[in-house]
């Protein structure tokens, strides 16, 4: 009579159905493929043994069943494998201090000699044109376009060099380099003017592109986590049953994030100014323009993600798997012109990178638009590209 | 009128057969139940006809075009948690182009028919299983569907709850909604104008509750003899 206790549970009755002797017997055979017994110790007994088990194996009982749900998560196995190779090969090739071809150019005389000296030390790639003067090269370093200017008097010899303060790594490679060049020279050594960070504070440099990581966090993950959410929860069902459309479901799951990100915006402008004395010299509005730019393209990067995770747990991995990258090859910490070309390009399809460099140009240099417009284009661009991917897979139906 | 359709329904999933060539036709105001075991293909074939889920071969009513005039509640609880029982209904409300005038007017008619006008500003996740089959059923019926799939609406809610439940879809189908409800239960099903056994992604009989029972003192009890 045991067995007659426990076996309704093995079947899918409600509480009302009533059990007749007859529907037991037949539920003991579809439930348990065993011959009946009313034996209660031969039901019982395999139960004992198996708690009389040693704690040891139990124990590999726990890290086999972990291994193999990881076995069977396909996306989390595959981050696992490919998170460490990726991480040790963009750490390796992007984590460079030393800064190569810095961006320059001759002010005011040409001077073939110096040029010779400069290319032959490698740090500097010369460029052919010469800025008539002083003003016209500070208008290249603020634009971007050069990083630092050689002032050349009539006699061929440098009197003046200003280098661009707001690249922490290129400004202290560009000094290094110099003062290296000027060793055992009987010229006197050139005036070096550092502009925008004239005493080179590593915080003035970091805090625009940190900037960018901290509106990267708000958009990239709370986004992908909250579509994930939804298809966890089962909710997404719910929703899709309604009249909503799923254009209408991906623009309301991103203007949360979208309006969070902004106000995060204002208060670390804020905590960056009063704090940190990092001022915004350019246009706020420009700056909150682009923002909205480059927060369009991460949360359609955030969308994608969901897109492709199936539990918060992989969209969490495979936001970090986007991150870490963001962080390396966005030219926030490492400059991209040092990175060869076999990582640089991936540097070219984050928006971080764009905005790190907009933040910087907007914060430290006061640039406007008509400086920025290759960066707007691009995370114009991106913005498309990773939004248009993320609705095309965001399908409407379970299947 | 046939309200309801599903005609030479195939659905596979990989390798599975969910459905198998499935047929049912509910006409207008009909109550029907489909009942099965686990794996029978009850929440795969309500899918389906709701056009969630597309259909590799045949034919579905309402699917993806009539949505508007279906209430589909699915089984379990997948409304949110944190938001209060009239939060839930105002959200799902105005997804359903409801004016907020319209939806006020809509959640105090059923949650008052639903019995829970004193639990409308409680966490949807602080109430019982029962409850919270209740809220699910009033959210599905904000737009006022004719049509209504209830996919094991009562699976774990506790005996008296289903009875409360039941109360609430027999005055539907009084009321004129033309119904189809999945479940595991065998009793329950006996309340249903028209029974639909699925096994195996099979109709493997339909009739109303009496030809179905035939000799038999239960519908289960007839439904495991044919199984056997």
């Amino acid at each position: 009579m045991v067995a007659l206790t426990i076996l309704p549970d093995l079947w899918p009755m409600g509480p009302l159905a009533l059990v007749t002797p007859r529907t037991v017997a037949d539920r003991r055979q579809v439930a348990i493929a065993e011959p009946p017994t009313t034996d209660a110790s031969a039901v019982l007994a395999p139960v004992v043994a198996h708690v009389r088990r040693p704690g040891w194996l139990r124990l590999r009982s726990l890290v086999r069943k972990e291994f193999i749900e990881i076995r069977r998560d396909r996306r989390t196995l595959a981050l696992i494998v490919a998170v460490p190779i990726f991480l040790l090969v963009i750490f390796g090739y992007a984590a460079q201090f030393e800064v190569h071809h810095i961006a320059t150019e001759l002010v005011g005389n040409d001077s073939l000699p110096l040029r010779t000296a400069l290319a032959e030390h490698g740090a500097f790639a010369v460029e052919n044109g010469v800025a008539p003067n002083v003003a016209a090269a500070e208008n290249d370093i603020r634009d971007g376009h050069v990083a630092a200017a050689v002032v050349v008097n009539r006699e061929g010899r440098p009197t003046r060099v200003l280098i661009d303060g707001s690249n922490l790594l290129v400004a202290m490679t560009a000094e290094r380099k110099l003062a290296a060049l000027q060793q055992g020279s009987a010229t006197p050594t050139p005036h070096v003017t550092v502009l925008y960070n004239p005493s080179l504070r590593s915080t003035i440099f970091m805090v625009p592109g940190l900037i960018g990581i901290i509106m990267t966090q708000v958009a990239l993950v709370l986004t992908a986590l909250g579509v994930v959410r939804e298809r966890e929860r089962g909710t997404i069902e719910q929703l899709m049953i309604t009249p909503v459309t799923k254009l209408e479901l991906m623009i309301g799951k991103t203007i949360p994030y979208l309006l969070i990100a902004l106000c995060d915006l204002c208060v670390v402008l804020l905590v960056s100014w009063q704090i940190f004395g990092v001022p915004v010299r350019g246009s706020v509005l420009l700056l909150f323009g682009e923002a909205f730019l480059f927060l369009t393209a991460t949360l359609g990067m955030g969308l994608l993600i969901s897109t492709l995770a199936r539990t918060q747990l992989q969209a969490m991995q495979m936001s970090v798997f986007v991150q870490l990258p963001q962080m390396l090859l966005s030219g926030i910490i490492f400059p991209l012109a040092a990175m060869p070309w076999s990582v640089r390009w991936l540097g070219y399809l984050l928006p971080l990178t764009y905005f790190a460099s907009v933040a910087r140009g907007v914060m430290l240099k006061g640039v406007g638009l008509s400086g920025l417009w290759p960066q707007t284009v691009a995370l114009a661009v991106l913005g498309l590209v990773y939004v248009g991917l993320a609705v095309v897979r965001f399908r409407k139906t379970l299947d | 009128m046939i309200e309801i359709l599903a005609d030479r329904v195939v659905k596979t999933f990989g390798p599975t057969r969910a459905l198998d060539r499935v047929d049912l036709a509910v006409p207008s105001g009909a109550l029907w139940g489909v009942v099965g075991a686990d794996s029978a293909g009850k929440t795969t074939l309500l899918r389906c006809i709701a056009g969630l889920l597309r259909v590799d071969a045949g034919r579905v009513l309402p699917g993806r075009a009539g949505q508007a005039r279906l209430g589909y509640s699915q089984q379990g609880f997948h409304l949110y948690s944190d938001l209060t029982v009239e939060e839930n209904v105002a959200f799902i409300g105005h997804l359903y182009g409801l004016s907020p005038a319209a939806v006020s007017a809509h959640a105090d008619e059923l949650l008052a028919f639903a019995g829970l006008s004193d639990r409308r500003s409680s966490l949807a996740g602080e109430l019982s299983g029962g409850m919270q089959q209740k809220l699910t059923l009033v959210c599905s019926l904000l737009h006022h569907p004719p049509i209504l799939l209830l996919d094991e609406p009562t699976t774990g809610v506790d005996p008296l709850s289903r009875l409360e439940f039941w109360d609430l879809v027999e005055k539907l189908h009084v009321a004129g909604s033309t119904i189809l409800l999945a479940s595991g239960y065998f009793d329950e099903v006996e309340r249903c104008d028209h029974v639909v056994y699925l096994q195996r992604g099979r109709v493997l009989a339909t009739g109303t509750p009496d030809d179905l029972r035939g000799a038999h003192s239960t519908l289960e009890a007839a439904f495991l003899e044919m199984t056997s």
